[in-house]
């Protein structure tokens, strides 16, 4: 059995090394312009930053910004839906010119791809059903209960660094989940007791679950959201960047939070 | 959203769910068919690589060769993202359905192989109208599991932002809030053509019975 586990390994090397080699000298910005069209990927399934509306189509704050991103960088706007955790290897790998889904930044993550300013800071929450009895008055103290988080994700680092690392919070007690709604229809079952996710989508989920309250609300692991772009790729960043700026100083990005993240 | 809506939203993956498995069903059957008949008549070394790429293949989690063929390997030669997933559940599958096809052809009695030949049949003639016809029979059944794995090992494609039912179900079920209903829709399209697709080989089955036979 040794013998395959060995073989398996060196044909993931194989692959490794095929990634090392296909590295390429001209700027993502210069295909864009070339093709007069942007390849961006995101997780449409994370409200109210990007989602479905009833007509099926894609929608949300990061949807509508990127929209406006194209547009004054002057190509066509293609979309790639993917899961939120294929979309940094598929950056890396350049099956995409960019992806935007509510990421927020993170070292491991800036290892493979490279991250744009700051477009929206985002805040973190714990949210419990009306069964709740404990409390919670630090975020450590989430330690004390079972806990769920989307996988993945900068909150799910947050815990796994602070509370499981420290042996606060045992592993057994953390579950992680594909997606967010998941996680609150196992709140809902009562397998979880807290759910920590980021605020506005926690907030989104409160609203339709009547059940559901926020106990705590701050920043922890969050904090600013960016555009993920591919590594190194310095031209393309500072489009990215400008258009960003020109954006926040005309109050474009405010307007969208008021539009998707207001109660 | 209406009930009907929803549910047209998510079967419209249909076609990419019934596209994925045209490819790697009939390409893991052309592959698995070949390495089978070197596994069972190409001698000991030749056993031993078709044996170790079973190993392999039946060894590695399909989702695994996914990930390393659309994003390592794929870099250079720009596969798709369904062509990289079609063509990785069709090589994975390729392994199970040597093994189907070997087993078939090992059921067929050695004497049969002998008698053959002592008629004037060549080896390869003999394997190809005596053996091969008989196996081909004998494989169906287990083949139609192996069709009704390959189906719903479709949705792993998923992962790569292959818009297929899965996927679309958890994208509706996430805007909408009602995923209990998204991953039931899903579920009922699956069973559908998991169900049609068994009871066709079913019917090809004793469509193809050798009636002398018990």
């Amino acid at each position: 059995m040794k013998k395959y586990l060995l073989l398996t390994v060196a044909l993931i090397l194989v692959g490794a090394l095929l990634v090392g080699c296909a590295s390429e000298s001209t700027s993502v910005l210069d295909k864009i312009q070339k093709a007069e069209k942007v390849l961006v990927g995101t997780s449409a399934d994370y409200p109210p930053y990007e989602y479905l509306d009833d007509a099926g189509n894609k929608t949300g704050f990061d949807i509508d910004l990127m929209a406006e991103i194209a547009k004054r960088m002057g190509v066509e706007l293609e979309w790639v839906d993917m899961p939120f955790d294929s979309l940094v290897a598929a950056v890396a790998g350049g099956k995409l010119d960019m992806s935007i889904s509510c990421f927020n930044y993170d070292e491991e993550r800036d290892k493979t791809v490279d991250f744009s300013e700051a477009y929206y800071t985002t805040e973190d929450a714990f949210v419990v059903t009306s069964a709740f009895t404990g409390t919670v008055s630090a975020p450590e103290d989430v330690a004390n209960y079972k806990v769920g988080v989307q996988s993945g994700t900068v909150q799910d680092g947050w815990l796994t660094d602070n509370l499981v690392t420290s042996g606060l919070l045992p592993e057994a007690n953390l579950s992680r989940y594909e997606r967010v709604d998941q996680a609150a229809l196992d709140l809902a079952n009562g397998r979880i007791e807290i759910l920590m996710g980021d605020y506005v989508p926690i907030q989104a989920l409160v609203a339709q679950n009547p059940d559901l309250q926020v106990v705590y609300r701050g920043v922890l692991s969050t904090g600013p959201i960016n555009i993920v772009l591919p590594d190194g790729d310095v031209e393309l960043k500072a489009e990215v960047d400008r258009i960003i700026k020109e954006l926040q100083a005309e109050g474009f990005i405010d307007e969208l939070a008021l539009k998707y993240f207001s109660e | 959203m209406d009930f009907g809506q929803f549910l047209s939203y998510i079967a419209s993956g249909t076609v990419l769910t019934v596209g994925v498995t045209l490819i790697a069903l009939p390409s893991g059957l052309l592959i698995g068919t070949i390495l089978a008949l070197l596994y069972v008549y190409g001698g000991k070394i030749t056993a031993r690589i078709m044996n170790l790429y079973s190993t392999i293949f039946r060894g590695i989690p399909p989702v695994v060769l996914l990930f390393i063929l659309f994003f390592a390997v794929s870099k250079g030669i720009n596969l798709s993202a369904f062509w990289a997933g079609s063509l990785s559940l069709g090589v994975v599958s390729s392994a199970y359905q040597m093994e189907i096809v070997r087993g078939a052809l090992l059921s067929v009695s050695g004497d049969q192989l002998m008698a053959a030949r002592a008629v004037g049949l060549s080896r390869m003639q003999a394997i190809r109208s005596v053996v091969l016809p008989q196996a081909v029979r004998l494989a169906i059944p287990p083949w139609s599991n192996e069709a009704a794995i390959v189906i719903k090992d479709s949705s792993l494609v998923y992962a790569l932002g292959v818009p297929e039912i899965l996927r679309r179900a958890q994208l509706i079920g996430a805007s909408s809030q009602r995923y209990l209903l998204a991953y039931l829709s899903a579920a009922v399209i699956y069973f559908f053509l998991v169900f049609a697709t068994t009871r066709l080989l079913t019917l090809l089955e004793k469509k193809l019975a050798i009636p002398s036979n018990p």
